[in-house]
């Protein structure tokens, strides 16, 4: 349990600086990806819905406290996306790469459409298409792409927590 | 009963309104609970400043080959534009000894006369895709707080400091949506109009200009300055020069666009104007 927390927290920090920092650099068409949202969905998918919703609840609350403009916004969109992905892991072969790509995809669209629309909808400038072509769709199809690479790190935390857990029943 | 309590639906409804009533809460500026970025953004900042310094490293580093080429013909150009500007620079200086005389005269404030300018490093941006916001390397320790100015060197508007921690601060750009400024199309004949972000503007670092008074003719090139209404921005500071006029179906539609003064794309660091006179608001917080 320690060690999960340890684990999950160097992890969140980590991803939260890369992608306020070298990541700008990184953009293409203008969208980089979103690393914190590919690490929700990765540790949702194979972890089940309490991590994923814990994990999702601090991802979302560092968010707030490094950058929001209100606090909650984003902790309460992560908790949401991290339990609902991980509400359909049982009925899916989990640690397939396939898997994974296609509920980033989905699930970026989703986060991204939510936080769109909260952030605007009392505003009156809400549009229909124009953001999903500019921002949203870009951004799923990159975080797609990363998600690979991601979900390759998060495999092997995952396979090492089982192990540990094993070891720990033993004794 | 018990089992309701351990249900997950009731935890999950519980949570969430747990986090709605700290929105509620924090969503008031001067609310004790803002305190609570603190805890993240004091260890995170040196941090911050030591990865994006990185980054820009790299950036420089790649973008030297590439530049080399555009870099020479840039200085031809510029050697004879210099030998341009000394003389019209000779002329102008016999003008401003002039013209600072006669302000002089008319006892008339310097622009930034009521500010402090405290200087500060970018070290991080916002890392979703919607906002434009990001972080300085200087905070409430430093004196910076909420509303103040932000402008880079060449004076040109930035935004304005949203939040402020104790050793870093938020800065809400001009081009965000969540932004408006009240301006003043500085021409003959000018008016009061509205600059605010634009979804698809800000995606070129640029902005529109809203409410154009029926009677003004606005012209490309015309230059957009603040107008000082609305209390956050004082007079006078340059924002950007129109670049198109649209009109949609009628003439009281018409919007234009606007080039900022200020480069968004290449900031490093920028201004802060601190002002001197104690902001009573904050005053009051403190007690």
């Amino acid at each position: 349990m320690k060690l999960k927390i340890f684990v999950y927290t160097f992890f969140l920090l980590l991803l939260l600086l890369l992608q306020s920092t070298l990541l700008g650099y990184a953009r293409i068409y203008n969208v980089k990806p979103n690393l914190l949202v590919i690490f929700i969905v990765c540790v949702a998918l194979l972890r089940g819905n309490v991590e994923g919703a814990t994990v999702g609840f601090f991802a979302g609350l560092l968010l707030d406290m490094a950058f929001g403009k209100i606090l909650g916004f984003y902790c309460l969109l992560g908790f949401y996306l991290g339990l609902a992905v991980g509400s359909v892991n049982r009925r899916l072969y989990r640690e397939n790469y396939l898997v994974v790509v296609f509920f980033t995809f989905i699930a970026t669209v989703l986060y991204e459409a939510a936080v769109y629309i909260l952030s605007n909808f009392m505003t009156g400038r809400l549009e229909l298409l124009m953001p999903f072509t500019v921002k949203i769709l870009p951004e799923a199809a990159y975080n797609s792409i990363v998600s690979i690479i991601v979900f390759f790190i998060v495999i092997k935390i995952s396979h090492k927590f089982e192990e540990t857990s094993k070891a720990a029943r033993k004794y | 009963m018990l089992r309701l309590f351990r249900s997950k639906w009731f935890i999950v409804s519980l949570i969430t309104i747990f986090i709605l009533i700290i929105m509620g809460v924090s969503a008031n500026k001067n609310s004790k609970v803002n305190w609570l970025s603190n805890i993240i953004s004091v260890p995170l900042t040196p941090v911050q400043a030591f990865f994006s310094s990185i980054g820009q490293r790299i950036d420089d580093g790649l973008s030297f080959f590439h530049d080399i080429d555009a870099v020479r013909k840039e200085n031809e150009a510029l050697k004879m534009k210099v030998i341009e500007l000394e003389k019209e620079n000779r002329e102008l200086l016999s003008f401003k000894d002039k013209n600072d005389e006669l302000r002089e005269a008319l006892n008339l404030k310097a622009q930034f006369d009521d500010f402090e300018i405290e200087g500060a490093n970018i070290i991080a941006i916002d890392p979703g895709n919607w906002f434009n916001i990001f972080k300085i390397d200087k905070g409430g320790k430093d004196g910076i707080a909420a509303d103040c100015p932000v402008v880079t060197n060449s004076k040109g508007l930035v935004g304005r400091v949203m939040s402020s921690d104790l050793t870093s601060s938020k800065v809400l750009t001009i081009i965000d949506e969540d932004s408006a400024v009240a301006c003043w199309i500085s021409k003959a004949g000018g008016g009061h109009a509205r600059v605010r972000g634009d979804m698809l503007l800000k995606e070129q670092g640029r902005c529109r200009l809203d409410y154009i008074p029926l009677d003004v003719d606005v012209e490309v090139g015309d230059i957009i300055e603040t107008s000082g209404l609305g209390g956050i921005y004082p007079k006078g500071i340059l924002v950007g020069k129109v670049i198109e006029v649209r009109k949609t179906n009628s003439e009281m539609d018409r919007y234009a666009i606007v080039e900022p003064a200020a480069d968004f794309k290449r900031l490093e660091e920028v201004y802060v104007l601190k002002s001197r006179i104690e902001n009573t608001e904050t005053g009051s917080v403190k007690k």
